[in-house]
């Protein structure tokens, strides 16, 4: 039992994978077995991570990292395996461990290959968690790229079969084979200037170990290859900032997300918007606020005009969308836009009241917009295996042909809008209240696509569910099973729960705000 | 006494028995037999060199006897592939049997 | 139990209601409006034990029922939520509680409860009717349930609302309640007008609610507070926020504040510009009209600005000059009581009269606490919610009259159109007697309604202080109220019937009367609370108990206005002379409305609510459609950021194409295939000898052996 408390961030973070293979290796082509086991081996992380939840308050505690463990890696270079967890960490670790169950019995539908995009999946699970845990830069790294191979193969694989995209003068590919080609290649381009950055700082400061970094790093003097530390640190910001802008995604990068998620498995879009917008965020504010005080203030209000400009466009573009998931995808530009709002006020205002405030608002946003976005991203997927269409304009009063599927979209769809007692709202007015005496232009601003949030949230309702009954489902559309509403059934409890009483979570987050950035 | 000589002819006369049938007769199991001629003129010529030039030491009646052994083998051997490639073509003829050809 | 614990149990029940209908109930009609009404008779019971026990409380403004409980963790500090019961919302919670446990009563009449269901009756559209005994009859609504699980969550966010005592969880029972407007004015969603009016409701108060959220935003950031006690209720934080300038329009951190809310209200209230969803809504059912109407929504609106008054009114002195926002919202809430009484004047349909009508009167509230008059708000916006939710109730009383001659008959006219009507009064003696009431205190008929008792007090406040624009505009706007309101009860009661189904109408059920009486009541006696002292003859014969009570929510108490007998008469000749003149001018109408051809083109503009439906399409939904499609999603991210990104990849594409070309192709892969060439060439030349022929390989060892022979032998001989 001791040995299990001690490597509990290890169990944490490999369960996944040993889970991954053992789907992988045990024989037998029974899909329905392989499908259940996952689930059940996908339960096992979700457990631990529980565990560490109810036992964080107890957990011994060093320079406001718990659970840590540190094992020598590359000794050569100062670069070790080193795990930790605080608030903010262990709440983005608690979405994923979340989120893959969820997602893996929202693939129960996936009947081709089964066991390879189980392992998968499980596999993808290892690497999100892993940039979470991470305490050690090269370790943060190698994580980070682990994430992208499975997305890459889900989406390519096991992406929606039909549709085409025109690249140039005619030149057409399959819309899922260009959307994983744009996620891959985008992220890494990204992650390019990442790589040179660590080593940079592993450079210069000798060691890839974050909390030695986060000591040393910022008062650092010096200089390399005859450049100033000032130019040095200015680069690797801009190398580290563009890395999670990409991810997140802050417009203009953003173009890759909306292709990404309508191309991929339902499943697969529920991860790529619950979890993996979330690394960017997360590495803003556990890298770039940091490591880099002094340029993330200097860069703010650039910072606060894309997340504006996210939260406008995002909005608008979701509402000129035609196809259902597409518009859910636009969804997440614009919610994720006010969580870079939020980060930008508080790397603007560091250590003020409103920055704390933006701070918990937008991670608190992090951990919403996950859960939203993972239910709608699963309710259209619910829709569109029933009618093999995305297309709003197909649709058409179906709520009394699917009254419940209908009910939990509106549900859902208000958690998304932001409708006060449920979550979005809190996170939402604590971003705007932080954002607002820092950048009080652009929070203003951002209403707009608050206002148009509402637009398009609507606009999804009204065209599946509202209108007169298009007569050709009649009879051709069966209402959610069991197993589709036990997917939601937790995403809809969470919903309720963190907006009626969210200080569960928001006092864990808001002792990592204190303790990290106060 | 019969000097060397003699010996070397009568080995060189079945060497070259030997190497005729090799090269001239069609059918597989001639070869074969003629492939024994010339092993055994080599005998020969074996056991006369050490009976004549080095009593001393027996190397020429070992290799002679390593000679016989290999004899055996091969012989054993090439009728083991005669008899397959006989089931397999349903003849011995050489000049027949071209698998290897380019 | 204390009195604090009770009020956080006010809105719970009715939510209660909404999971357990939705989630077990939802197949049984009866179970479900047995649940539902149960518990808005609960909170009821609550709300009224709450209000007795305010009313007995000694000065409740200076010693409020309070209790809150920390919510969010912010930093070092502790975000509270939690309830408080003063005067202004104890006198909010007793209408709205009466008030909504009258609707609930109702829907049960309206909806059909009972009745078979209809055949052809399908979930999202009005039932059609069902045969029984080879009558037409009224069938049972097919989402019944659902019905009360939506105005049950309606009332959550309402009492949520009323109980407050911060602006968070205000404006979370205020969003609910938008949530659920939109779900009862999309009832019947397979309607595509109801669909739109849904859209419509939630768009255009959303527009306020972000304004309003960015003014609790502000509030919080300068005040670290979103608590009323600790803002309003000390002189210190107002005084700082009136000093404090806000940097934008010379405006002090309070106006702007103020006037950010006030936006809310705008949309939320229906007042002009945003005043565009509300006719709209009336796609709704009938008790949800009363709900959004009367008791709830729009007086949400009101009540929030009255709630904030301290802070609206920051910088001003009784008496005084008018701040900013203050002068805002008498200029809106007086042009908008106009603007609307003259829509109300062309209108056909019954229900949108009464919602233009309803714009009216709370454009008079605005401009009463435009101009100070605190008090008289806060009255009018009691007796508004009774009378208001009776003419509501009524007209559905009318048109389910209506609907029954229509399926008896089989005529197929509009049930709603009062030009189809007539001569009711004898078919219908409750709903007309209890309509007459309603509208007469409407009109603010002397004496005895208590619309006239409130819209006095406004009249009178804005003369006293020498309002004098305010005075004549609202004065003028009372007269054609007054007409409007005698225009409907004569075309709809009065003379004789214009077609068969108004024949044949009948009295509605006994559910549906008995709220009409009990709304009756109140709509005359909720006046008597607030008869000034000064009034000649009747003043002081009951004490004027209203003006006391509720002045005393604000810090400082405001004095009631000098008695003056213009104002009084001004009233007296505006109820009485519209009511006469529309009398006069409707008694003898046929199918056509007789203002239609004196007036011409102003009585079409005034048909078409001046055109603000079809203004607003051209100039905000078509450009935003073509903004979202065309610009952001088709142009600003398909041609220019895929633009550079595929230019971008395109680029390495050529570049590669380059390397392949000019490097790869001829160098790399021309030395190998060079290579492999040689050797395949050699290997061509040397497999001619592979004949597979045993002899021929042994000729050829045969020869080499011999020729090797023979030339190491010459070499020895040599």
């Amino acid at each position: 039992m001791d040995f299990i408390t001690d490597h509990l961030l290890s169990f944490i973070l490999f369960s996944p994978l040993v889970g991954g293979l053992i789907v992988l290796l045990i024989p037998g082509e029974n899909k329905d077995f392989t499908r259940r086991l996952a689930l059940v081996l996908s339960l096992i992380p979700l457990a631990f991570t529980l565990v560490a939840w109810l036992g964080f308050g107890a957990a011994p505690e060093a320079n406001g990292f718990r659970y840590q463990e540190q094992v020598n890696w590359y000794p050569a270079i100062n670069s070790s395996y080193h795990l930790g967890v605080d608030g903010l960490s262990l709440s983005m670790v608690l979405l994923t461990a979340l989120l893959s169950p969820l997602a893996i019995l929202a693939s129960f539908s996936v009947d081709e290959r089964v066991k390879p995009y189980m392992a998968l999946f499980l596999a993808l699970e290892t690497g999100m968690l892993g940039v979470f845990l991470s305490l050690d830069l090269l370790l943060f790294f190698v994580f980070w790229e682990i994430g992208l191979v499975p997305m890459y193969f889900l989406i390519d694989q096991w992406g929606s079969k039909t549709g085409e995209r025109e690249l140039w003068s005619g030149m057409k590919v399959s819309a899922r084979g260009y959307a994983s080609f744009k996620f891959m290649i985008y992220t890494m381009a990204g992650s390019l200037g990442l790589l040179l950055a660590i080593q940079m700082l592993g450079v210069v400061s000798g060691t890839f170990d974050m909390l030695a970094l986060f000591q040393s790093w910022p008062s650092l003097t010096g200089s390399l290859f005859g450049l100033s530390i000032e130019t040095v640190k200015a680069i690797a910001f801009w190398a580290f900032a563009i890395a999670f802008a990409i991810k997140v995604p802050v417009w203009p990068f953003h173009t890759w997300l909306p292709d990404a998620h309508t191309e991929a498995p339902t499943a697969g879009s529920m991860i790529l918007a619950g979890v993996l917008l979330k690394l960017g965020a997360y590495g803003f504010l556990r890298l770039v606020l940091p490591l880099y005080p002094a340029q993330a203030q200097l860069y703010a209000g650039t910072l606060a005009l894309l997340a504006t400009l996210a939260i406008i466009f995002g909005a608008f573009a979701a509402y000129g969308q035609r196809d259902f998931k597409r518009l859910v995808a636009y969804s997440s530009v614009n919610h994720m836009g006010f969580v870079v709002l939020g980060i930008a006020a508080a790397a603007f205002a560091a250590g003020t009241e409103s920055a704390t405030i933006a701070l918990n608002g937008a991670i608190l946003q992090m951990f919403n917009h996950g859960i939203s976005a993972a239910a709608m991203f699963f309710l259209v997927g619910v829709i569109y295996e029933r009618t093999h269409t995305r297309d709003l304009d197909e649709w058409g009063g179906l709520f009394p042909l699917v009254p419940v599927f209908g009910g939990l979209l509106i549900f859902s769809s208000m958690s998304s809008l932001g409708l006060p007692g449920l979550n979005g709202f809190v996170s939402e007015f604590l971003v705007v209240r932080g954002a607002w005496p820092i950048f009080t232009l652009f929070t203003a601003l951002s209403m707009l696509g608050l206002l148009f949030t509402g637009a398009y949230i609507l606009k999804g309702i009204a065209k599946t569910l509202h209108g007169p009954l298009n007569e050709k489902w009649k009879g051709h559309i069966t209402e959610i099973n069991r197993r589709e509403i036990a997917v939601l059934a937790p995403l809809l409890l969470l919903m309720l729960w963190l907006g009626l009483w969210p200080a569960w979570l928001l006092n864990v987050i808001n002792q990592a705000v204190v303790t990290f950035f106060g | 006494m019969i000097p060397l000589s003699w010996y070397l002819v009568l080995a060189a006369a079945l060497f070259s028995l030997g190497l005729y049938g090799v090269l001239a007769r069609k059918n597989a199991i001639a070869i074969l037999m003629g492939v024994e001629l010339m092993l055994n003129a080599v005998n020969v010529n074996l056991v006369a060199f050490w009976r004549y030039l080095t009593p001393d030491s027996v190397s020429g009646q070992a290799f002679a006897v390593m000679v016989f052994a290999v004899a055996a083998a091969e012989v054993a051997v090439g009728l083991a592939l005669v008899i397959s490639i006989y089931r397999r073509r349903k003849t011995v003829a050489a000049d027949e049997i071209n698998l290897m050809k380019w | 139990m204390t009195i604090a614990t009770l009020t956080w149990l006010i809105p719970l029940p009715p939510l209660l209601a909404f999971f357990l209908i939705l989630l077990f109930t939802r197949r049984n009609n009866a179970i479900s409006h047995i649940v539902g009404v149960g518990t808005a008779a609960l909170s009821w019971l609550l709300g009224m034990i709450v209000f007795i026990a305010a009313i007995g409380a000694e000065h409740l403004g200076e010693n409020p029922i309070t209790s809150s409980v920390g919510w969010l963790a912010l930093g070092d500090k502790i975000f509270s939520i939690g309830v408080l019961i003063d005067p202004l919302s104890a006198v909010t919670l007793f209408f709205v509680a009466w008030t909504v446990l009258m609707i609930f009563i109702y829907s049960i009449g309206y909806h059909n409860f009972g009745q078979p269901k209809g055949a052809h009756d399908v979930p999202g559209l009005p039932p059609e009717g069902a045969e029984e005994h080879g009558h037409r009859v009224p069938s049972v609504e097919p989402m019944y349930a659902r019905f009360f699980a939506f105005i049950g969550l309606f009332a959550f966010g309402m009492y949520t609302l009323v109980v407050s005592d911060n602006l968070l969880t205000l404006f979370v029972g205020w969003e609910i309640m938008g949530l659920c407007s939109y779900l009862l004015i999309g009832f019947w969603y397979a309607k595509p007008s109801a669909k739109a009016a849904a859209i419509k409701a939630f768009m255009t108060t959303r527009v306020g609610d972000v304004f309003m959220l960015l003014g609790i935003v502000a509030l919080y950031s300068a005040t670290g507070t979103l608590s009323f006690r600790e803002i309003l209720y000390s002189h210190e934080v107002l005084e700082t926020l009136a000093n404090t300038p806000a940097g934008v329009w010379g405006l002090s951190a309070a106006g702007l504040i103020g006037l950010l809310l006030f936006i809310g209200t705008v949309g939320k209230s229906a007042q002009w510009p945003l005043h565009v969803w509300l006719p709209d809504a009336m796609e709704g059912p009938t008790p949800v009209s009363a709900m959004i109407h009367a008791a709830t929504m729009v007086s949400a609106g009101v009540y929030m600005v009255l709630r904030m008054f301290p802070l609206l009114s920051a910088g001003w002195v009784e008496g005084g000059d008018l701040t900013t926002t203050m002068t805002v919202m008498a200029f809106i809430g007086a042009f908008t009581a106009l603007f609307a009484a003259t829509i109300a004047l062309a209108q056909k349909d019954i229900k949108r009269v009464l919602a233009y009508s309803t714009i009216s009167q709370l454009g008079y509230m605005i401009a009463a606490l435009g101009i100070g008059a605190y008090v008289a708000a806060a009255f009018h916006l009691v007796t508004h919610a009774f009378f208001k939710a009776l003419l509501f109730l009524g007209s559905g009383s009318v048109i389910h009259g209506m609907e029954h001659g229509v399926l008896q008959t089989g005529e197929h006219i509009d049930a709603q159109d009062m030009f189809n009507m007539g001569g009711l009064k004898s078919k219908m003696p409750i709903t007309f007697w209890t309509f007459l009431i309603g509208g007469f205190a409407l009109s603010g008929f002397p004496l005895i309604t208590a619309g006239f008792w409130s819209k006095d007090e406004i009249l009178a406040d804005a003369f006293a202080n020498g309002r004098w624009i305010v005075f004549g505009v609202l004065a003028l706007a009372a007269v054609l109220t007054a007409f409007y309101t005698m225009r409907q009860i004569t075309l709809t009661f009065l003379g004789t019937p214009r077609t068969k189904a108004a024949e044949h109408a009948s009295e509605s059920v006994r559910t549906m009367t008995l709220p009409l009486i009990v709304l009756a009541v109140f709509a005359i006696g909720a006046g008597w609370v607030g008869i000034p002292e000064s009034f000649p003859g009747i003043g002081g014969v009951l004490p004027s108990w209203f003006h006391d009570f509720v002045g005393g929510t604000l810090l400082e108490h405001p004095p009631a206005a000098v008695f003056n007998a213009t104002p009084l008469l001004v009233s007296f000749a505006v109820a009485l002379g519209g009511l006469g003149l529309g009398w006069l001018a409707y008694r003898r109408s046929g199918q056509t409305d007789p203002l239609r051809q004196p007036l011409g083109p102003i009585y079409t503009l005034l048909e078409r609510k001046y055109y603000f439906d079809e203004l607003y399409d051209w100039l905000f939904v078509r450009p935003v459609k073509w903004f979202a499609e065309q610009f952001t999603y088709l142009f600003l991210d398909r041609q220019v950021i895929d633009g550079i990104l595929h230019r971008i990849a395109r680029a390495a594409f050529s570049l590669g194409r380059i390397f392949r070309t000019y490097f790869d192709a001829p160098v790399v892969n021309g030395f190998g295939d060079f290579t492999a060439s040689v050797t395949q060439s050699f290997g061509r030349a040397l497999r001619k000898i592979q004949t597979g022929q045993v002899q021929q390989y042994l000729l050829f060892v045969a020869l080499l052996a011999f020729g090797g022979l023979f030339y190491y032998l010459l070499t020895i001989l040599q």
